[in-house]
């Protein structure tokens, strides 16, 4: 014989933070099998491109940081690694402002999905900054003229005593570390969101279906 | 639906009254995520590769101490020169090196003044710290000559090399007119020998700490002459020249950037003594708007006016054609 | 002395100075975009009516 299930006591910090993660999205949409019919357009793949995009550029990222900041520079296999890194970050910038030409025209932030787009914004904004970051972390020409131009706006701001461009090694741990994090969690967010709320449907649709 | 504790199992997203419709309620199909994911790892991968196998990346070597002090001479002396005559653009930085200048604003606030001096280098210093270790006999009377005269004959001294130097021929100090400029040609002769050797950034950059690792004041030495600044303009990566969107060569550069550059490239900016901070507010400004768009009427209906939307949602449209207004 | 790389090639339009890969890179974007509103996505064929209560 089984025990009747008792009822967690009230203020139960567990129970609380369970009944919140299940409702950040509706029954079964979290990683649905089904789509609405109107999402049928190439300019669809755009938002997995962009992930896909990301994935590569975290791998080839990872690998770099196995060889060390300086082993691009002497090793072939380095320089070629560098290089997959390079191209996956102009193919994720690509991809990802494809996908926010898209969302315009679509319009997509309507049906209280703002906050998919301002999160969509702000991974776009946290992208550059960490590309940028990334051409401090070369360590060769590029870096020493990218940095003593970005110093010029940073300083002008009254920022550059504290995020100091001049600096590899507070550069490279942003670039690694900070960054990426940032953009990640921000990528997650933006994702939970439409899963949330699902895709937007056409501009002066009216009920669904017939 | 709730269950005997009281909890709500189902919530489905809010709908807005006559506004867009849940797009829960829509006629679904089947749809294979994580297949799509999968795939486009794959297509992304592959091009990353042959996009990394045929074009490779850009490689320049970084400039050295050694490079600059055997390619432009001159230039160095010249800038060693400047530290010295506190002329150089370090010298007259403002924040956060220094106080020598309030530096740029913006809408009358001095941002650049108001984030203070957190990185503290003296322009005269980079040229001092690293001769002071000089053993030269020759070295250590000049430092000795120079530390001993009063600010105003140090600046004298250094005015008066300096402007001798703007007029020798090609900046050459072996053709400088003969003058009274104290110890300075011998200190800056000094620390372009100490540049040959490779010794100047191990000076600069460790200044007593064994791992080093801030390039600071190295980068505002090699800042302050022109030999780095004419290697970037060679290849199309002067702040005029929409630098900021370039890479050496034939690489492909961070075309993303367009927008931001392209500020300085027009008035009032191209010759505003603050178009870094201009430049700046104005991209945050319209950041921002990027962000909050779909709160801006008039822009948040473009999609509207200009309907591309009809072409991606064509087969929708013709199954489920939208109400007469 | 180490082998630098020459400089690049360049497309100038009045103000705009412009290195020809970027160019390209912008051009091919614009044409991706345009194809991927225009190409035909493969049709669905099960098409099931919503099974949830109109609200």
């Amino acid at each position: 014989m089984t025990a009747a299930p008792q009822a967690p006591p009230a203020g139960n910090w567990t129970t609380a933070l369970r009944t919140r993660i299940v409702h950040v999205v509706p029954p079964g949409q979290a990683l649905p099998d089904r789509q609405p019919a109107y999402v049928a357009s190439w300019i669809y793949v755009f938002g997995v491109l962009t992930l896909a995009s990301f994935v590569v550029v975290l791998v080839s990222g990872g690998v770099l940081a196995v060889g060390g900041v300086a082993w691009w520079h002497t090793s072939a296999l380095g320089h070629f690694v560098n290089s997959v890194h390079l191209w996956s970050v102009e193919i994720f910038m690509a991809v990802m402002v494809i996908h926010l030409w898209g969302k315009f025209w679509m319009a997509a932030w309507r049906g209280r999905r703002a906050l998919t787009w301002i999160t969509g914004v702000i991974a776009f904004v946290a992208s550059i900054g960490t590309a940028f970051t990334g051409y401090l972390t070369q360590s060769n020409f590029d870096s020493q003229w990218i940095s003593g131009e970005a110093k010029d706006g940073i300083n002008s701001i009254g920022v550059g005593g504290f995020f100091n461009v001049l600096n590899p090694g507070q550069m490279l741990l942003w670039h690694v570390v900070l960054l990426p994090v940032a953009v990640g969690l921000i990528t997650v967010l933006h994702i939970v969101l439409v899963r949330r709320h699902g895709v937007v449907p056409p501009i002066d649709s009216e009920e669904g279906g017939s | 639906m709730t269950t005997t504790s009281g909890v709500t199992t189902a919530r489905v997203p809010h709908q807005r009254r006559g506004k867009t419709p849940d797009s829960h309620t829509f006629p679904t199909r089947p749809y294979d995520l994580v297949k799509e994911f999968v795939i486009a790892l794959g297509v992304v991968s592959l091009l990353s590769l042959a996009l990394a196998a045929i074009f490779s990346s850009p490689d320049d070597q970084a400039i050295t101490m050694t490079d600059w002090a055997t390619n432009a001479p001159n230039d160095f002396v010249a800038t060693a020169t400047g530290e010295l005559a506190g002329t150089t653009t370090s010298a007259t930085y403002g924040a956060p090196y220094n106080h020598n200048s309030d530096g740029q604003s913006v809408l009358g606030m001095h941002l650049q003044k108001w984030g203070g001096v957190g990185v503290p280098v003296n322009s005269a210093d980079l040229v001092l710290g690293p001769l002071s270790a000089s053993t030269s006999p020759i070295a250590r009377a000049a430092l000795a000559t120079w530390n001993a005269a009063s600010p105003s004959q140090q600046k004298a001294w250094a005015t008066s090399y300096a402007d001798a130097l703007a007029k020798a021929p090609d900046g050459n100090p072996a053709q400088v007119a003969p003058g009274s400029y104290g110890p300075v040609p011998v200190l800056a002769a000094g620390l372009l020998q100490l540049a040959r050797t490779g010794g100047l950034e191990g000076a600069l950059t460790s200044s007593g700490n064994f791992y080093g690792g801030d390039q600071t004041r190295s980068m505002l030495l090699l800042s302050d002459g022109t030999y780095l600044e004419d290697r970037a303009v060679a290849q199309n990566l002067g702040g005029d020249q929409w630098g900021m969107m370039n890479e050496i060569g034939n690489y492909p550069g961070q075309p993303w950037m367009w927008l931001y550059t392209f500020w300085y490239q027009v008035k009032p900016f191209s010759t505003s003594d603050n178009a870094d901070a201009q430049v700046w507010l104005l991209m945050m400004v319209l950041t921002v708007g990027l962000a909050l768009l779909p709160f801006i009427p008039g822009l948040r209906s473009i999609p509207r006016w200009i309907p591309v939307h009809r072409a991606i949602w064509r087969d929708w449209y013709r199954t489920h054609p939208a109400p007469r207004k | 002395m180490p082998v630098l790389e020459s400089a690049g090639n360049y497309v100038d339009w009045g103000v705009f100075h412009i290195s020809v890969t970027n160019l390209v890179i912008i051009g091919v974007m614009i044409v991706v975009f345009v194809l991927a509103i225009l190409l035909p996505f493969p049709k669905p064929h099960e098409v099931r009516e919503s099974e949830e209560r109109r609200p």
